[in-house]
Formats: C-alpha cells, sequence, structure tokens
C-alpha cells in the first residue's frame, strides 16, 4: 500500500539536514521504495510503498521513526522532536452505555464525548496538508480525524453524539442482509460476520473500521462529537471490506494492525485539536474498554544466527544499537518489541532482517554457493521437448504459447471452469491446445499459403475433486499441407526421438484447408529413447532398385510392406516411393552381409516378393 | 617436347570453347569433337601407337590422363548449363541471394527458458516443473499465507470452480513458482537446488502483465546459506544474462515465505546506477528474492535449526524483455502469435 508522505509533516517529527532527494535514496535502500516524489505547493511529496508487513509505517509518524534509524548510518544529522502528549481536561457529563457483544470483535475501544462543538471550515495548515496529499477537506471535525489517520496511523471516526439514540452503542455482527447507508451515500447489504454498532434505537450506525454511517455523521448543526478511536479484529475487517468490495484507507490500516499503545496518544491529539479548532470542551470522561491484553513480546538475540542469515560477521554492539535505534529495548540478551511491531516481529530472523537491512543489503558481498552437490534425478522430459522444438523450427514450424483459458467454443464439456474470470474469453481451461492454434492460422491467414504452427503446453482434464491432470500435449497445426507431410512430419519426430514402434495417432481436417494433430508428449517421453545401437557395417555394396505393385481393393500400405520385408532377409532398405491410382513404387535396397550381392541373388529375392505378395493379389505392375 | 606442349594446348583450347557455349547441345558437340570416335583425342592415340614402346608407354598415361581432365571440364561446364540455362547472365546468377530452406521459428520464451537453463545449469541447479493449477494450500497457506492475511491482495489469483479439498482449500491457477517450493522440500531429497519454470496465471492484462505467464523460480536449501550466497547466485545469472559490466543490489522488502525479503536491482545498462533518462534512478527492478522463512522449511518438512536457504521468482517474460536489445514494450505481443511479431526471434 503506498502512502503520501509530505516533507514538511516529517519536519514535525524530525529536523535533518537531509534532502528530499536523500531521503528517498537512503529510505529505499534500507526501509521502503519510493515510489516517487511530486513537487504540490512548493512541498515534496513522498509516495512511500510500505510493505504489508509494515501497517506502522503507513503514518507520518512510522516513517519518521524508520528515518530517525537510518539517517544518522548514512551520515545525515536526524533530531527527534519530542512531544508531550497532554491529557486534556474531563468532565463526566455525558455518558455513553456500551455493550460488546463478542470481545474479540474490538480488542481495544477508547472514545470522548466533546460538546460545545463549532463545526466549519479547518486551519490553513490543516487543509493545505491534507490537500497534498489529495484528501479532500469536509469540516474541521472529520479533517482532525482525517489528519490523525495519516499523522498516527491511527484511524478514528466521530459520531454526532446525539444521533446515537439513547447514547446507547450495541458492537455485534452483522446478520446476512442487514442494510446500511455509509458516509459516501451508499446503500450496502451486509453479508454475515461483519463488524457493525447497533444505536439503542435498532439503528445501525457504524460500518466498524471500513465507513461510518450516514445516519450519525457530523454536519453543520452538530453540537457534540463521539471521538472514537478503536483497534477492530484484523481478519474480520479485511474479510468484510473485501467481500462488501470497499477499501477505505481506514480498512487498509485496521487489517494490517494497530499499535496498542498508540491508541491513546492519538485520541488526546485529536481531541485537543478539537478543543483547539472547533472551540470544544471534552464532556465525558475516558471510555477505555481493553477486551484484549497486550503483554510486551520478547524475542532472544542469537547474534550467530544473525550473523549465518547475512553471511559475515557483524559486531553484537552494531547488533545493539541498530535494534535500540529502532526502538527495541536491549534487556539482556533478549530486546522487547515496540508496541508498533508487535503483530510484525515474532523470530530471530525478524531481527536479522532488521539489522542487515539498517547495515545496508548492498553492502554485502557475493559468494558462490559451496558444498555437497545435490543428487537429483534428472527430468528427461525438458530433453525432449527441446529436442521436439528444435526439429519441428527447422521443418519450417512457429511455435506459439496461447493462455491457458480460452472460450466455451473452444473447450469440451467437462472443461474446468474459472470462478472469478478476468474476461468471458477466458473463462474455461483449455482441454485441447488444436482449437487455439487453428485460430492462430486465422488470424495470421494473410501472411501466407502455407502456414505450419505448433504449441507445447499443458492442457487441463477434470480429475473427480483432485488436481486435473495436466498433461503436455504437443499440438500441431498446418494450413496448405498435405496429409502425408503432415503424417511424415509426426514420424520423423517419432525417429528423432528414438521411438521405433510408431504409437497411433489421427490427423483431422478443419475448415478452411486445415490439418491438426495432437499428441500427447508425456507418453511419447516415455517411449522416447536416446541409446542407439549400431549395425556393423559390411564392405559389400548394396543393389537397388524400384518396384511398382498395383494393390486390389482392401489391401493396405503397411500389409504390403511387412510381406515386401520378411520376405528375404537381404532386403535391408524399404521406402515408399510414390502413388499413381492403385499402383504403389517402392524403392527397394538388398545387402547381402556376408558376400557381394549378385544379380542372380536379387533375381531370386525379387521371386520371393512376388510369392508372397501373390497371395494377397499384389501383383508386378506392367 | 613439343609433344607435352601440345596435350597442354589441347586443353587450353577446350576451355576456350566452353567459356563461349551457351546451350547444352553446343558442348555435346564439343564433346564430339575432343572425345568421339573421330575425336581429338582419339587422333592423338593413334599416333601414340605408332611410338616405340617405352615412350608409348609414358605418352599413354599423359593422355588417359588429359582424357580425364577433358571429362571432367566437360561435366562441369553441362551441369553449369543445365542450373544456370545461360551463361551469358552468371553474373546476375551470382549475384542472387542464395535459396534458404523454409526454417520456422521456437518462440521468445522458450527462447528465454533456454537461455535462463544453460546459466543456472552450471551451478548444480535442476530443472523441475510443477502444476499450474494447485492447491491454495502450496500456492499460499504452507507459504505462510493464510487467507485472512492481507499480503495475499498482492496475487490477483484465478480460482477455479470445484469443490475445496478439506486439506488443501480451493483450487486455482498458482500465481507465482513458489508452489514448488513446498513440492519440491516434501520430495525430501537434500540439499536442494532446483530451478523451477513453470507456467502461472494472474487475474492481469495491461501492457506489462498477461494472465498466463511464466516464472523460473530457484530455491536452495542447505547446511549454511546465507544472504550472501544469495547474492552471489543472483549477480552471477545478472552478469550471464545482462552483460558482464552488470551489478545487482537487495533492497529491503516482504514476503511472507522470506525472511528477510529483497527486492532485487540491477543497475541500468545505459548509465551503470548513476541515473539517466532511461532509469531515473540508476537501477531497475528485477524481482523478488529472500532467506526462506522457517516456517515454510517447516512445512516442506525440514528442520529450520538444522538447514536454511534462500528462493528467488521473477517472470521469464518480464526478464528477458529487460535485457537491452528486444525492445518489446508490451508483454501482450508474446502471446498474441502473430506471425510476423514471432518470425522475428
Amino acid at each position: 500500500m503506498n502512502v503520501s508522505i509530505p516533507y514538511s509533516w516529517l519536519k514535525e517529527y524530525i529536523k535533518t539536514n537531509a534532502t528530499a532527494e536523500d531521503i528517498v535514496k537512503v529510505l529505499s535502500l534500507h526501509s521502503f521504495s519510493v515510489e516517487k516524489i511530486t513537487k504540490v505547493n512548493g512541498d515534496d511529496v513522498f509516495e512511500v510503498e510500505v510493505t504489508p508487513n509494515r501497517g506502522d509505517a503507513l503514518s507520518v509518524l512510522g516513517v519518521a521513526r524508520e528515518l530517525r534509524a537510518v539517517l544518522p548510518r548514512n551520515g545525515f544529522k536526524c533530531e527527534w522532536i519530542e512531544k508531550e502528549v497532554k491529557v486534556p481536561q474531563l468532565q463526566d457529563k455525558d455518558k455513553l452505555e456500551v455493550i460488546i457483544k463478542d470481545k474479540t470483535l474490538v480488542p481495544r475501544f477508547c472514545a470522548v464525548v466533546l460538546d460545545n462543538v463549532k463545526v466549519g471550515k479547518s486551519p490553513k495548515i490543516i487543509e493545505e496538508r491534507l490537500e497534498k496529499i489529495g484528501i479532500r477537506t469536509l469540516g474541521n471535525v472529520i479533517d482532525i480525524t482525517n489528519y490523525m489517520m495519516i499523522d498516527k496511523g491511527q484511524p478514528m471516526h466521530a459520531f454526532d453524539y446525539d444521533k446515537i439514540l439513547a447514547h446507547k452503542m450495541i458492537v455485534r455482527q452483522s446478520r446476512s442482509g442487514e442494510m446500511i447507508t455509509t458516509l459516501d451515500g451508499s446503500e450496502r447489504k451486509l453479508p454475515e460476520g461483519v463488524i457493525v454498532i447497533e444505536d439503542g434505537k435498532g439503528r445501525l450506525i457504524d460500518l466498524c473500521g471500513i465507513m461510518g454511517a450516514k445516519n450519525s455523521e457530523v454536519d453543520e448543526h452538530t453540537s457534540k462529537v463521539l471521538l472514537f478511536v478503536q483497534v477492530y479484529d484484523p481478519v474480520r475487517i479485511r474479510k468484510a471490506s473485501m467481500s462488501l468490495g470497499h477499501r477505505t484507507d481506514a480498512a487498509l490500516r485496521f487489517e494490517k494492525g494497530i499499535d496498542y499503545e498508540g491508541v491513546l496518544p492519538s485520541l488526546w491529539e485529536a481531541a485537543n485539536m478539537i478543543c483547539e479548532y472547533c472551540g470544544s470542551n471534552v464532556s465525558s470522561s475516558l471510555i477505555d474498554i481493553v477486551n484484549e491484553e497486550r503483554k510486551p513480546k520478547s524475542v532472544a538475540v542469537d547474534y550467530d544466527k544473525i550473523n549465518q542469515v547475512a553471511g559475515i560477521e557483524i559486531n553484537p554492539e552494531v547488533v545493539d544499537q541498530t535494534l535500540s535505534d529502532l526502538g527495541f529495548e536491549n534487556r539482556n540478551g533478549f530486546v522487547v518489541v515496540p508496541s508498533w511491531r508487535h503483530d510484525d516481529v515474532e523470530i530471530i530472523e525478524d531481527l536479522a532482517e532488521e539489522v542487515i537491512r539498517l547495515y545496508g543489503y548492498y553492502n554485502l558481498p557475493g559468494k558462490l554457493l559451496t558444498g555437497e552437490i545435490p543428487v537429483t534425478q534428472r527430468d528427461e522430459s525438458f530433453y525432449w521437448e527441446d529436442k521436439a522444438k528444435v526439429l519441428l523450427k527447422h521443418l519450417g514450424f512457429f511455435e506459439c504459447y496461447t493462455y491457458s483459458a480460452t472460450i466455451k467454443e473452444n473447450v469440451t464439456g467437462s472443461a474446468l471452469k474459472i470462478a472469478n474470470p478476468l474476461s468471458e474469453d477466458l473463462l474455461y481451461l483449455k482441454t485441447s491446445l488444436i482449437p487455439q492454434l487453428l485460430e492462430v492460422i486465422d488470424k495470421n491467414k494473410g501472411y501466407s499459403e502455407k502456414i505450419k504452427v505448433f504449441e507445447l503446453a499443458s492442457v487441463y482434464l477434470p480429475n473427480g475433486n483432485n488436481l486435473p491432470l495436466q498433461p503436455f500435449m504437443l499440438g500441431i497445426v498446418g494450413k496448405g499441407i498435405e496429409y502425408v507431410e503432415l503424417k511424415g512430419i509426426v514420424e520423423s519426430l517419432f525417429d528423432e526421438m528414438g521411438i521405433q514402434e510408431y504409437p497411433v495417432f489421427e490427423i483431422s481436417d478443419y475448415d478452411g484447408g486445415k490439418l491438426g494433430v495432437e499428441l500427447n508428449f508425456e507418453d511419447l517421453v516415455k517411449k522416447a529413447t536416446k541409446s542407439r545401437t549400431y549395425t556393423p557395417l559390411t564392405s559389400f555394396n548394396s543393389m537397388k532398385e524400384d518396384l511398382t505393385f498395383e494393390i486390389p481393393e482392401g489391401v493396405l500400405y503397411p500389409q504390403v510392406e511387412t510381406i515386401i520385408l520378411n520376405a528375404d532377409e537381404r532386403i535391408y532398405k524399404l521406402n515408399f516411393k510414390d502413388i499413381y491410382k492403385n499402383a504403389l513404387t517402392f524403392s527397394i535396397e538388398y545387402l547381402d552381409k556376408d558376400k557381394q550381392i549378385s544379380s542372380q541373388d536379387t533375381q531370386e529375392i525379387r521371386k520371393k516378393i512376388f510369392d508372397c505378395l501373390k497371395k494377397i493379389n499384389v501383383t508386378l505392375k506392367g | 617436347m613439343n609433344d607435352s606442349l601440345n596435350l597442354k594446348n589441347i586443353k587450353k583450347g577446350l576451355e576456350d570453347k566452353l567459356k563461349s557455349v551457351s546451350t547444352e547441345q553446343d558442348i555435346v558437340s564439343i564433346q564430339l569433337e575432343y572425345l568421339g570416335k573421330k575425336g581429338i583425342l582419339r587422333e592423338i592415340f593413334s599416333k601414340v601407337l605408332e611410338l616405340p614402346e617405352e615412350q608409348r608407354k609414358q605418352q599413354g598415361e599423359k593422355i588417359n590422363n588429359l582424357k580425364k581432365e577433358i571429362e571432367e571440364l566437360i561435366t562441369q561446364y553441362k551441369d553449369k548449363i543445365k542450373g544456370n540455362k545461360s551463361l551469358e547472365y552468371s553474373d546476375l546468377y551470382n549475384s542472387l541471394p542464395g535459396k534458404k530452406p523454409e526454417i520456422g521459428h521456437t518462440h521468445i520464451i522458450s527462447q528465454a527458458i533456454n537461455e535462463i537453463i544453460d546459466i543456472f545449469k552450471p551451478l548444480g541447479f535442476t530443472r523441475v516443473r510443477y502444476p499450474e493449477i494447485d492447491w491454495e494450500y502450496f500456492a499460499f497457506e504452507a507459504l505462510n499465507m493464510p487467507e485472512t492475511h492481507p499480503a495475499r491482495d498482492e496475487w490477483e489469483t484465478f480460482f477455479i470452480e470445484s469443490p475445496a479439498d478439506k486439506k488443501y482449500g480451493r483450487m486455482v491457477i498458482t500465481p507465482h513458482t513458489s508452489n514448488g517450493q513446498i513440492r519440491e522440500m516434501l520430495k525430501g531429497n537434500l540439499p536442494i537446488r532446483m530451478l523451477n519454470i513453470s507456467r502461472c496465471g494472474r487475474k492481469q492484462i495491461d501492457n506489462s502483465h498477461v494472465p498466463s505467464f511464466y516464472q523460473f523460480e530457484g530455491l536452495v536449501v542447505d547446511k549454511g546459506i546465507s544472504t550472501t550466497h544469495l547474492i552471489g547466485v543472483l549477480d552471477y545469472f545478472a552478469k550471464n544474462f545482462f552483460g558482464p559490466d552488470r551489478k545487482i543490489r537487495l533492497r529491503p522488502y516482504d514476503f511472507r515465505f522470506t525472511e528477510p525479503s529483497f527486492e532485487v536491482d540491477i543497475d541500468c545498462g545505459m548509465c551503470h546506477g548513476k541515473g539517466c533518462k532511461l532509469c531515473k534512478d540508476g537501477w531497475l527492478e528485477l524481482g523478488g528474492a529472500g532467506m526462506v522463512h522457517p516456517d515454510v522449511l517447516k512445512a516442506g518438512g525440514i528442520n529450520p535449526e538444522e538447514y536454511t536457504g534462500f528462493a528467488f521468482g521473477w517472470g521469464v517474460e518480464r526478464t528477458y524483455m529487460m535485457k537491452s536489445g528486444t525492445k518489446i514494450d508490451d508483454i501482450r505481443y508474446l502471446f498474441a502469435n502473430d506471425l510476423r511479431f514471432l518470425e522475428q526471434f
């Protein structure tokens, strides 16, 4: 989450000689990325990308605390400006009855009532600062609550005290279907389990931690304000805000955790501001309900472990100093985690991160791995995939990569559906590579008369309640090529993979003269072999000739081929050469490994071939 | 002796004649003139027969050699004429481009993957692939990221309409290759040097995001692995992939499955870290990395007291696009399958 922090506001907390550019550099290297600096009305506004673990830094105070630790390490001065928290004068005039149905909903509940509130414009400094970071000014009371959220990171809310009917609050979980109209005017239907507040007359007056309700908002007639500062259950806030699709700045902060010890100081400071800028007084006592005691957390400092994580030796004194600069309190081998880091720091690795990032990751040297060489079983699939890709490339194919999801028309009935699709075009997981490859051909039809494409990727086949089968497939599609050509390409691939017995595959015809074939590549890999056994070469010459046979109806090529090959062991090679109508031409190579083959020998072999073929009525043509 | 001179002249004369022929027919007649029954060679031969025995043998050999040379020359010119039709235009013919065989293209992503593998292989990394459709458990929970954690927002995850598994949660398209970390650890072989290159998906589409993409994930688990090892390996990668004069740096970041976590930058190829128009501050973001969180090791059945590790997972396409030279400004081209684009790689 990004937070905008004006440089001038930071100066409320620190005195430094670092320029805005220096701050960007130092923060980026040691703490958070600063995405940019924007000049607004002569001020430098930093846009800081605060990582999700550091909710404490979503504030001017939080960023200032980081700077206090990191600037001096980079040669800059950084003096902390102490601020005293003054508790305002309290009166016990106005009361609030609070019923909390479930203590886990709101670990800490704090509030005070202020009377004599004069709602009007905020002082200039508050208006200017809020405008610099893009927050609309909405009158002094609301502005002060927004100001404090940015300043301290503590979201707060101001109710019109008199609109809380019967001055009673019931904090509970919503029932499914309950309605609430929030401050932005939206009417929202709530799911079950959202933290809400009901007043004494059964009206919902707050969508807790996300946004207040319209019916209890502060307006120009308001004279009493209930200033409301809470710590909510982060998980429930996150769930509610996500399911309502309403991600407010307050919700984003609450779900990342709130500094327990920061609640009261924030409350007092806000109350003081309302007193000062709205002419009011605190008219109630402090309501502070602590539903969850937070004990300070401590972590043992294991210096060796820190060095091990870093890979270098860091002086223990440097470790201690670093931790103390970040607010960790040293206690004989332990450190107490500061309250604002309570949710973030748990284990020694967390401390190591703090120490090493302040030392500077960029200061660490690089080392290559030593140690044992892992013994692993290599997955041969990758070897064969690469072989196939390179072969197909050299056979004139374009390799394609298509999305995993596609339209309904491209998949079979049982295809898996994406529950939250990006668009209707990407709703189903593909069950075959072919449809999208056909689309590729169509899209590129102007490219050339002849187009050949392939893709090697998974398809996704439902498998009951288990993960789908995700076999790696090879899809080949061509336009402007012949059936036998595509068949030959597939068979060349088998040869390349050392597959002796060709698996059965089916070439399909598609509209517009396209042909396609899809092979389960994992099955091919199982059959593939790198090992080759050589047949000793002979010094004798072979004899070659072409023979053309007439094939009667019902006889197919493989049958003829097998018969010829089995006719005599001296038939060394047999290749299909040509076909004209039903006349099949073979080129035959004869070789005798033991002696020079003669024309008498070939005559004898030929006769054997003819005799065998005669049985299935195949005769020599001509 | 003038005989040998004579033989040389015969060959020279033939060459001159051949140079000026333009049809195959011409060559046939020249062939007859020299090698025919009443040809020049026959005539010389008949003269040789009249010589004394000793000279006859010597001369005979010479003539035989000449015959061979003549035959070769004639064949050579015949071939030339066949391929050329007209020798008159031989300069033009020779200036033509070579006739290239029809060769296709492997996809730029495949090329990028191969380049990445080639760099990590010598460091002992073994390539693996883990499922794209996986359980939420492997993509998140086991990586220290329960559903309620705000860190999950970073991953724009696609969910599959399918009943959730009691143990492993919902079915997702894994938004990163880190799901492979736990799966690799659960194999039970230590130490680990894994390079997982797999397809992922995220609910995003714009000029730098596509809903399907590839990541490469390195995972090392061994005794005594430190941040300095991570830096060493990534620096080696960067120098080999981007250029020997480039360097990396780490900045703090946060991932739930690593502690500490880093953002890895590479210095700009133009200004080398000084800052220029291209890069603003001298550095470009490569991707995330970190030291494997002890909870993740535990989820993978490894004792974090004994073993430590590091991991990084970066986009294949994005990393390749950052390599100077490709100049691809929109990642969607990679999945658009426009052949005019693909033929450029």
